[in-house]
């Protein structure tokens, strides 16, 4: 028994549990609680708070984050303006952008139109390949201008025209559109609604392919709704592989957490069926891991099958 | 085309790119962060407006002044110095506020920070269910009692999981004091706690 009394050391417990002590006083503390079971409950209590804190955290939600850098990027090109920036793009960005610019870039559309109307002498734009103002689709991107010499200009624009679709997930071309939209980089909104719609046929293997895939997104709301598609095929090799690595290197605590629950749900007898790899891995986790309440999830789970906590 | 895109270039040649004017390096680099700070902001204010004006104001302050970044200390602890520095200026406005609401409005409806402690957590024995309920009332409680540097302290150790020195890299001040300020706000917690822990 050490000479730190229970209320120094209870005091000490929070930073403990976080790794914050130096080293003498974490022997300190370890000494004392080797000898105080008083002190030892005292410390899971704390680490009850600790995993109740740990579930108050907010994620915030893919559409805010999309509304963040759409209004972000429209600031930046603003910012930009005046060191150069088009007005053709902020006024394109008026259009695509978000929805609260849009009457503002349709009016803005509507003025131009007027005017080259009043401006514009009729058949300006009636020369072989030129083209007509009406015909520039509104998400026109301007890929390269040149003057031509003749007063006028060459003007290369990058159109994308949309198209509406609609089809059961039975449907292979449906789900093929579905997994390009899953892996969109730019639309992490897109991607988390995507991949939910996919888990509903995770039955087909490209689809799970793309979950899997989705598993490493960088938006931690779409790798938790990949997470929820996998659920039902975690004895599948390549499920429980990728659910290993979730374990190591997810830097989100719930997707630890439910990779823990998917690697250990359903074993009947856990022995046989809980491979070394996975073993290796929790031990791994225990080593390292900073959250209280997965480490608690993790031992619980390595108790459950007689496997030591501790790696050797 | 020889020359790279945004999407291959590492950090520091994204930095080095968006110094040179290059946007589309710069939001390539906003979005290596730019997740973690919107967690910071909801997670700090509560309020997803109040985390899109700091998200918005940060990410500009870095654009108008990223020449002045010298590459002396991480990026990362550069932009979270402006991002703490803007979220502790809103929390010093709410002190007025006696008590601050834990119910966040999210773009998917309100949620209370305190219902994401599910029963689940509680194994389903009552005792430590009525445990649990009460924990979270008073933890609710004591969240909001805490000064707005404890918050920030215990919001960046315990939520982003940050280690107290860069902590105090981050807010100009050094491990020992951020240590302090973490050991008060658990201090804060723990006598609040006082029957459960």
């Amino acid at each position: 028994m050490s000479d730190m009394n229970c209320q120094s050391a209870k005091e000490l417990l929070p930073l403990y549990l976080y790794g914050e002590l130096s080293f003498d006083d974490e022997e300190t503390i370890e000494s004392h609680l080797d000898g105080c079971a008083a002190c030892r409950t005292a410390l899971e209590r704390q680490r009850q708070v600790h995993a109740s804190l740990d579930n108050l955290a907010v994620e915030p939600s893919p559409a805010l984050l999309r509304a963040c850098r759409d209004e972000l990027h429209v600031r930046l090109a603003h910012e930009s303006g005046a060191q150069g920036a088009g007005w053709w793009e902020r006024f394109t960005h008026m259009l695509t952008g978000p929805a609260w610019m849009r009457p503002a870039g349709a009016l803005t559309m509507i003025a131009i139109g007027f005017a080259a109307a009043r401006l514009i002498p009729p058949g300006a734009f009636t020369g072989s390949g030129a083209l007509e103002m009406g015909m520039v689709e509104p998400s026109s991107r301007v890929r390269d201008v040149q003057p031509s010499g003749d007063g006028k200009v060459r003007i290369v624009l990058d159109e994308t025209r949309q198209k509406e679709v609609s089809g059961a997930l039975d449907n292979e071309k449906i789900r093929v559109l579905l997994i390009s939209a899953a892996k969109d980089p730019s639309d992490p909104g897109l991607r988390a609604e995507s991949v939910e719609i996919l888990n509903a046929s995770a039955q087909f293997s490209e689809v799970r392919d793309a979950l899997l895939a989705a598993l490493k997104d960088q938006n931690a709301g779409v790798r938790l709704k990949a997470m929820s598609g996998l659920k039902s095929f975690a004895q599948q090799p390549e499920v429980r592989t990728a659910m290993t690595q979730v374990l190591l290197a997810d830097v989100n605590p719930e997707m630890r957490s439910q990779a823990i629950d998917l690697l250990t749900k359903g074993m009947e007898n856990p022995v046989d069926r809980f491979d070394r790899q996975v073993i290796g891995a929790m031990q791994e986790l225990m080593q390292r891991e900073n959250n209280a309440y997965v480490r608690q999830r993790c031992k619980t789970a390595l108790e459950a099958v007689k496997a030591s906590t501790e790696t050797y | 085309m020889a020359q790279k895109t945004a999407a291959q270039l590492d950090e520091t040649e994204l930095i080095r790119a968006a110094q040179s004017g290059d946007r589309a390096a710069f939001e390539q680099l906003v979005r290596s962060y730019d997740q973690s700070v919107l967690r910071l902001a909801m997670n700090l204010l509560r309020s997803p407006e109040d985390a899109q004006d700091v998200y918005q104001e940060a990410f500009l302050r870095v654009y108008k002044n990223l020449d002045k970044f010298r590459f002396d200390c991480s990026f990362h602890t550069w932009l979270y110095r402006i991002v703490t520095n803007l979220c502790l200026d809103h929390l010093r406005k709410r002190k007025v506020r006696r008590e601050e609401p834990t119910v966040l409005t999210t773009a998917e409806g309100p949620i209370d920070r305190m219902d994401n402690v599910t029963e689940e957590r509680v194994d389903g024995d009552p005792q430590r269910f009525l445990f649990s309920g009460e924990l979270r009332k008073r933890v609710k409680e004591t969240l909001a009692e805490f000064t707005p540097r404890e918050r920030m302290v215990f919001e960046l150790r315990h939520y982003q999981g940050l280690r107290l020195r860069r902590i105090g890299e981050i807010l100009g001040t050094t491990e020992e004091a951020a240590k302090n300020c973490l050991f008060r706000a658990t201090q804060k917690m723990r006598a609040a706690l006082g029957d459960f822990v």
